[in-house]
């Protein structure tokens, strides 16, 4: 009897160790590689280049606001296009000190508020650090003060000519978007590089955890919602056609959604920010696991329906706002094929990959 | 299914049918499905008073929010004085009734306690007035440790006092607690209040009160239910939408309710009320006064359940990397409601609170403790000491209410 209990307690230890096993890695893969590739190889680099564009951003505005004329305003929007693109590529990675400065809320919250955009060009008096000013600032901010406030050019290079309160406002957006962005790049080479790729369990506090995370939460919220179902009226009944990108601009929509999409599957598949190459990744860590789903295999299903979302953008008028009006339904069918991959990754890769999902909806007070 | 089996469970079920009948050793009693009651054809359900007590406070935590309101118009809507026309609701600037005088008023807590009920009244009006004079003027600035301010909480923004605390949670989730709360579990649902005067007698005679189709018993029990159902789309039926009704107990009941761990708490909840309510058009105090108990032990449960939650959530955001401090402080802020929610509980088996006010001030000021900056500085190991506290004395876990 005695040595009955005192296997009892020996099989209760024995769960307690395999237990505890489950927050050491399960399998091969090598963790540390693919976040040393991730980051030497994408973010960063990504990050290199966004902060290029924001510079060359920055200094058309300071261009545009010495010498107001068409020429330099057309320099200013093809400046605005390029970091707008830029961004796309790096908005996913909202983690470290993007995530402490809130990166995404600061650069891309959209529709911008007009009202308290205006009001804050009349008095002169704001502060861009407040996060009440999150929608008063940033790409979309620039979207309309590029293109929102007159359509005609030339109405719009003589209100900056004539307003120094205009030039002022442009040139304090530009600039905090110049110094955020440098900020977050800093912080990933002096301090931030070390800590992620050392960082490389599989807690819920591990960097690979925490980011796929991160970037499914891209993917769903942000990509998914605020790109295409929001303007197309998924979660509202009816389609809200100025919550769409680039709303002032018109015609650009579907160009950055575009350049979201492929910059989501480029990080699945670990493709270098150059194109040049590809390394480690979250497809072949599915393909290590040998992960299926319904008999193919996973990595495979995810890259086959991003092609097929693709295929569907392609449908779209490059003015969502014209497509909302035209024929909702081509931006309800797009939705429909961004929502098939959030299963995919969100319950079927993080299932094989045993992460948990770490977001939940807000609460909402 | 094999026959024997069959058998059994039908001899269980005809027990059980039996125990139903032995119960019953009083009148007969009448439960309807929705609470509906009636007399000469004519509903005799009536809680208007509470739907306006509610509205008036779902426009005082709205106007909290809104800048352009002085001190005085939040003081304004909080007590309602003749001669003033505090609300945006026309309806509600005729009514004579005041969100101030139901608060801490309740017979059995207050009737002989008007020291604390004058401070607990007191502390509502601090907080209006601290919320226009401390924050209003920092809301375009940002919130550091000392001093007040805006903060974000993802894509929300807060305002909060040099402490971390936002005075409009606080405000919006005490009142639960010394309004609703006190007032349904301490005041209406009260052998004083149920069986003043010759209120039996009248029940047990059917006299109505003047003009009206409803005996005084049954038109106090109703104004207990209005304090969480008045605002219910279908108030018969209040289950079909609970936790969407309103900004106060309403949307908690039906929080809670969401939590795996307490999904039948709306369902207890409701029914005690259906039953409690029969049991007084039968005459029968004693089931009338073990569904009192029930509710009363539910309802506290609730606030119980939701200040463990949201001082877990707050533990949660404290504990991230970067620290989140607008997560940390509108959870705690929402969390410091309902704590002081918590004097205004009730016991289903005796005439006292879970914890009393001074337990209450204790919980707060341990909150508010950890360093000179309140919840700047406070650690999860004191949040995790109150947690536990107050689930301990409920009889749940904080793991079941953390989630």
């Amino acid at each position: 009897m005695k040595n009955l209990f005192f296997l009892f307690l020996l099989t209760i230890a024995t769960f307690s160790c395999g237990e505890d096993d489950n927050a050491q890695p399960s399998d091969n893969f090598d963790r540390q590689a693919m976040l040393t590739h991730w980051a030497d190889n994408i973010i960063i680099p990504g990050y290199v280049a966004f902060t290029g564009s924001t510079t060359d951003l920055q200094a058309a505005v300071a261009d545009f606001v010495a010498n107001p004329e068409l020429a330099t305003l057309s320099a200013l929007r093809s400046a605005w296009e390029t970091a707008y693109l830029d961004w796309q590529k790096v908005a996913m990675y909202e983690i470290g000190k993007a995530e402490e400065l809130l990166l995404t809320n600061n650069l891309n919250i959209y529709p911008v508020d007009v009202a308290a955009l205006d009001a804050n060009i009349n008095s002169g008096v704001y502060n861009l650090e407040l996060p009440s000013t999150n929608d008063q600032q940033g790409f979309p901010a620039l979207d309309y003060l590029l293109y929102g406030l007159d359509t005609d050019e030339l109405t719009l290079v003589n209100l900056y000519a004539d307003n120094e309160s205009y030039r002022l406002y442009l040139q304090a957006v530009a600039n905090r978007i110049n110094t955020l962005a440098q900020a977050v790049l800093n912080d990933w080479t002096d301090r931030y590089r070390g800590e992620f790729v050392a960082n490389d369990g599989n807690s819920a506090t591990a960097s690979v955890d925490r980011f796929v995370n991160d970037y499914i939460f891209f993917y769903e919220k942000h990509l998914r919602a605020g790109k295409v179902g929001i303007p197309a009226g998924v979660f509202s009944g009816a389609p809200l056609d100025n919550t769409v990108e680039a709303y002032y601009r018109r015609n650009f929509s579907k160009t950055l959604l575009l350049a979201s999409l492929d910059a989501v599957q480029d990080f699945f598949n670990g493709k270098s920010f150059d194109g040049s190459s590809t390394g480690p990744s979250l497809a072949a860590y599915l393909t290590e696991l040998n992960a299926e789903k319904d008999g193919l295999p996973l990595a495979e299903v995810i890259n086959e329906q991003f092609d097929q979302t693709r295929v569907q953008v392609a449908l779209l008028a490059d003015d969502f706002t014209e497509q909302i009006a035209a024929d909702n339904t081509v931006m309800l069918a797009t939705y429909d094929q961004l929502q098939i991959n959030v299963i995919n990754l969100k319950v079927d890769m993080l299932q094989k990959l045993n992460i948990n999902v770490d977001y939940v909806d807000a609460d909402g007070d | 299914m094999n026959i024997r089996l069959i058998t059994l469970l039908s001899l269980l079920s005809v027990t059980t049918f039996f125990a139903c009948d032995d119960d019953d050793q009083g009148p007969s009693i009448d439960v309807p499905d929705t609470y509906e009651f009636s007399r000469n054809n004519e509903s005799s359900v009536s809680f208007s008073g509470q739907t306006t007590r509610i509205l008036m406070g779902e426009e005082l935590i709205a106007a909290m929010k809104d800048f352009s309101f002085t001190a005085q118009q939040l003081q304004d809507m909080y007590a309602n004085p003749d001669g003033v026309d505090p609300f945006a609701n026309a309806d509600l600037n005729a009514s004579t009734k005041s969100i101030q005088s139901k608060v801490a008023a309740s017979v059995d807590y207050f009737s002989t306690n008007t020291v604390d009920a004058a401070a607990i009244k007191a502390d509502f009006s601090t907080w209006l007035d601290a919320q226009v004079n401390e924050v209003f003027p920092a809301n375009q600035q940002l919130a550091t440790a000392g001093t007040p301010g805006q903060i974000a909480d993802g894509n929300s923004v807060r305002y909060v006092n040099a402490q971390g605390l936002e005075y409009n949670q606080m405000v919006n989730k005490s009142l639960i607690g010394a309004l609703m709360m006190d007032q349904m579990l301490n005041n209406y649902l009260s052998t004083a209040v149920l069986d003043e005067a010759s209120n039996r007698t009248e029940n047990d005679n059917g006299t109505t009160v003047e003009a009206e189709s409803y005996t005084n018993m049954e038109h106090k029990w109703d104004e207990a239910y209005g304090y969480l159902y008045g605002l219910s789309a279908n108030p018969a039926e209040p289950n079909l939408t609970i936790g969407d009704d309103d900004n106060f107990l309403n949307e908690y009941v039906g929080r809670v309710a969401s939590d795996p761990d307490f999904m039948t708490i709306d369902d207890a909840i409701f029914e005690a009320f259906k039953l409690g309510r029969a049991a007084i058009v039968a005459g029968d105090y004693k089931l009338r006064d073990e569904q009192a108990a029930i509710i009363r032990d539910q309802v506290s449960k609730v606030i119980a359940v939701r200040g463990v939650y949201y001082l877990q959530q707050g533990k949660k955001a404290l504990e991230t990397t970067p620290i989140a401090y607008g997560g940390v402080f509108h959870d705690l802020s929402e969390a410091y409601g309902f704590i002081y929610s918590l004097q205004f509980s009730r016991r289903g088996d005796a005439q006292a609170p879970y914890f009393d006010n001074s337990e209450v001030q204790a919980f707060l000021t341990d909150l508010l403790g950890d360093g000179t900056n309140g919840l700047w500085d406070v650690t999860p190991a004191t949040i995790d000491a109150i947690s536990t506290a107050i689930a301990t004395a409920f009889g749940f876990t904080v793991a079941e209410a953390a989630e």
